[in-house]
């Protein structure tokens, strides 16, 4: 559906300068409140189609006297307005993306033999190598033209993601392809990343794409929650799609949002390695010596340091046959001194333990039971929201987010690499998304090196499991991360260290960067990266009643016993 | 002004323009910024526009000025009988051969005592309506002539026929092709368009008289 639909394909201007490296540059013949920054123009000369972006526009004169003189107050304005419509313009940067051979013009005799010569072939769309010629005409893109470069809607794999701002024309994203790299959902606070993500969410659910397991930190994702600033009802993933998302909760007794999980899961105390408490550094204030410690527990205890140094006690003293304070037999110190570690800092680390000690949800033995589910879930196809509850600190989300993830991407390692080696006989396994969000907490230059989330950004696709990250300080995640990321959705951000951290790594950042901070919170996203075929402002689509009849739509005809059970994920 | 009178003959030409003599009688048809038009004998017609009438003082008028008590009678025969010619200096603009106009200069000079007579209606709508307005830049080509004044007269005589057979964007066409010439001599431009404002081409339902 066009909104304005006398502005698609309307030409706007014609070339007047610029290259490759630097935008194009175009005079508008049109007023410039006509053309917007971001809008997608496509430019055709010699044979080819060039479609790129609106980066910057800006006023120009042939004599700057014109500009400052308001000759509209010494002429009649007839007159002044032909001055002005001479020596007063506005010209756009267009950074140009793509290209493909359109062929001569039909019906002219060069026509026929080009079309012969591609007959049956696909136009091929091309990253932009040449440039058109001067006063090659630019315009406004047409549906034809977005269907061109970014699939037109209602053909599978592709979903739509929101419009296009001069002329709402429907932009695709191909999720599938989306989701074979690591994608990053970005934007300052308040500026629509949740609902967003929610969208993303949806299309990877409906369309069986890909197994999610969302982190859900702040408990929206799962049931139905309500917007903070318009206190509307938000439609949770669970209500949706029903028992093909499964709502996990962190510990016994956790409720989400009043609602009871469908299961819970604790954390085997057998399942904290070392690392995963090195990697609460600086949440818990460690000690450089906390390495070193920890490696000396893991020698002495094996897969129960964890319990073994929970049950030891800081202090604990007891008077030997001469009356002297020694160690107790159940001290640190005892144990310190017995494997040569440094009394204090062991004593010190086991103090700062306590709250890890102390977490209702960290109980003996393994977590096998509630991660096999998990594990039996995410490969049947479906989809685990995993909920904090009243368990929201960063302490809850490092631990917990990176062990889970450590494990179910082991076994996922382990699968593929099954299946590698006997490809007809084992089943490939299911693509996997982890949703993380507050990325920047798991993925900063610290904790890079430390965390799962790191290792599966680098490895891609090899092993099926890729990350869909959300954060609002992109510049906080390590440069070596983001440069993984695939595609990249960005809504405003007004920190300039985040912008470059989101362009980073891709071509024509310069250009774009001034987008990013005109974006329209709630509104508007800039989507850019390996996943589409170049970058793109789009006006997002509204998750709301509408978004979910366009999406669910066919599912509320009537349907057969075995698609009903199919929906209810059996 | 009146078509087909003669207002006067060549007294010197060149490629660019020519000066033309007439006497006081002729003087009312001619107008300042008027194109005229001068038959060739080769049957080819060269087209100009008045920028300069000029009237030179002779010995006897130098004595009358300072003679008390001067008769009309006395004036009026000096002013008719007059031994200098009045001079009209014409720049040329095009010409028109076997029936096709050209905005280009005439190939030749006309000859002395050539006659030059006033365009008429379809003569001008037809020179102004041809090509695209190329013979513009002859007049701002020109060094000291009131340039701007030149245009002005000009538009609001060549505007006024347009409208009358219906080419009410004539006026604009030329304006915009002036500004285009222009825009890079920002004193000039800003003479022409006050020149051309008053005209009252522009004004709200102006008149193009």
């Amino acid at each position: 559906m066009t909104e304005n639909p006398g502005m698609e394909g309307k030409n706007i201007g014609y070339i007047v300068g610029g290259g490759l490296r630097e935008s194009l540059r175009v005079r508008l013949t049109v007023d410039p409140q006509e053309v917007q920054e971001g809008a997608f123009v496509v430019v055709e000369s010699g044979g080819w189609s060039f479609y790129g972006l609106v980066t910057d526009l800006a006023l120009g004169a042939t004599d700057p006297r014109f500009a400052d003189e308001q000759s509209e107050e010494r002429l009649p304005a007839e007159l002044a307005k032909l001055l002005h419509g001479q020596t007063l313009y506005t010209t756009l940067e267009m950074l140009p993306a793509l290209m493909m051979e359109t062929g001569p013009e039909p019906g002219s005799p060069a026509y026929m033999e080009w079309a012969n010569a591609h007959l049956g072939g696909d136009e091929k769309v091309l990253p932009v190598k040449t440039i058109p010629s001067h006063h090659a005409i630019a315009r406004l893109a047409r549906s034809s033209d977005i269907a061109q470069i970014f699939g037109a809607p209602g053909v599978e794999g592709n979903f739509v993601v929101g419009t296009t701002r001069e002329q709402d024309l429907a932009v695709c994203v191909n999720l599938k392809k989306m989701i074979q790299r690591s994608a990053g959902i970005f934007g300052a606070t308040g500026s629509g990343k949740s609902f967003l993500t929610r969208i993303v969410l949806a299309g990877l659910i409906h369309n069986d794409l890909a197994s999610t397991l969302i982190f859900d930190m702040h408990n929206e994702y799962g049931w139905d929650d309500t917007a903070s600033d318009t206190n509307t009802k938000v439609a949770g993933l669970r209500n949706k799609f029903g028992a093909r998302v499964r709502i996990v909760g962190l510990g016994r007794d956790n409720t989400v949002r009043g609602q009871t999980p469908d299961f819970y899961l604790e954390i085997g105390e057998e399942d904290i390695t070392p690392e995963d408490i090195e990697l609460l550094s600086r949440t818990l204030n460690l000690r450089e010596t906390t390495p070193t410690t920890l490696e000396a527990l893991q020698q002495s205890f094996g897969k129960s340091w964890f319990h073994e140094f929970s049950q030891m006690k800081v202090g604990a003293v007891v008077e030997d046959e001469n009356g002297k304070k020694v160690p107790a037999a159940d001290s640190v110190a005892y144990w310190a001194n017995q494997n040569g570690v440094n009394v204090a800092a062991a004593e010190g680390l086991r103090s700062k333990l306590s709250r890890v000690f102390n977490l209702p949800y960290v109980v003996s033995g393994q977590m096998e039971n509630a991660l096999q589910t998990i594990i039996a879930d995410l490969s049947a196809g479906k989809h685990i929201v995993f909920s904090f509850g009243k368990h929201e600190s960063d302490l809850d989300y490092l631990l917990v987010t990176n062990i889970l993830t450590r494990r179910i991407r082991e076994t996922w390692g382990k699968r593929v690499n099954e299946f590698r080696s006997n490809p007809g006989k084992v089943k490939e396994p299911r693509q996997l998304v982890v949703v993380v969000e507050e990325a920047h907490k798991l993925l900063n230059r610290e904790m890079a090196s430390q965390t799962t989330f790191s290792t599966i950004a680098r490895e891609m696709r090899k092993y099926y499991v890729t990350l869909l990250v959300i954060d609002q300080r992109p510049s906080q995640i390590y440069d070596e991360v983001m440069s993984q990321l695939g595609t990249r959705i960005s809504g405003w951000l007004g920190d300039e260290d985040d912008i470059h951290a989101v362009l980073s790594g891709l071509a024509g950042r310069d250009a774009l960067r001034g987008m990013l901070a005109h974006l329209q919170p709630k509104e508007e996203v800039l989507m850019l990266g390996w996943g589409v075929p170049m970058p793109i402002l789009l006006r997002t689509r509204r998750y709301d009643d509408e978004f979910w009849k366009e999406l669910l739509g066919k599912e509320t005809e009537k349907k057969s016993p075995e698609e009903n059970l199919k929906t209810l994920g059996y | 002004m009146m078509a087909g009178i003669e207002i006067g003959r060549a007294l010197r030409s060149s490629i660019t323009g020519c000066v033309v003599g007439c006497r006081v009688s002729q003087l009312d048809a001619p107008e300042f910024g008027g194109m005229v038009s001068i038959p060739l004998d080769d049957g080819s017609k060269i087209f100009g526009l008045i920028t300069d009438i000029h009237i030179d003082d002779d010995g006897l008028v130098r004595q009358l000025v300072t003679a008390e008590n001067i008769s009309s009678e006395v004036i009026e025969d000096n002013r008719l009988n007059r031994n200098v010619p009045v001079e009209i200096s014409v720049l040329f603009i095009g010409f028109e051969r076997e029936g096709s106009y050209s905005h280009l200069l005439p190939p030749r000079p006309p000859l002395s005592l050539l006659a030059i007579y006033p365009c008429g209606d379809r003569e001008i709508g037809g020179f102004t309506s041809a090509g695209r307005l190329g013979y513009l830049r002859h007049i701002l080509r020109a060094v000291d002539l009131p340039v701007a004044e030149i245009l002005a007269a000009h538009l609001r005589q060549a505007g006024a026929i347009q409208n009358k057979n219906g080419n009410g964007d004539w006026v604009e066409a030329a304006t915009r092709e002036l500004i285009t010439l222009l825009r890079d001599d920002y004193a000039t431009l800003n003479t022409v368009l006050g020149s051309l404002a008053d005209t009252h081409l522009y004004l709200q339902g102006g008149s193009n008289d």
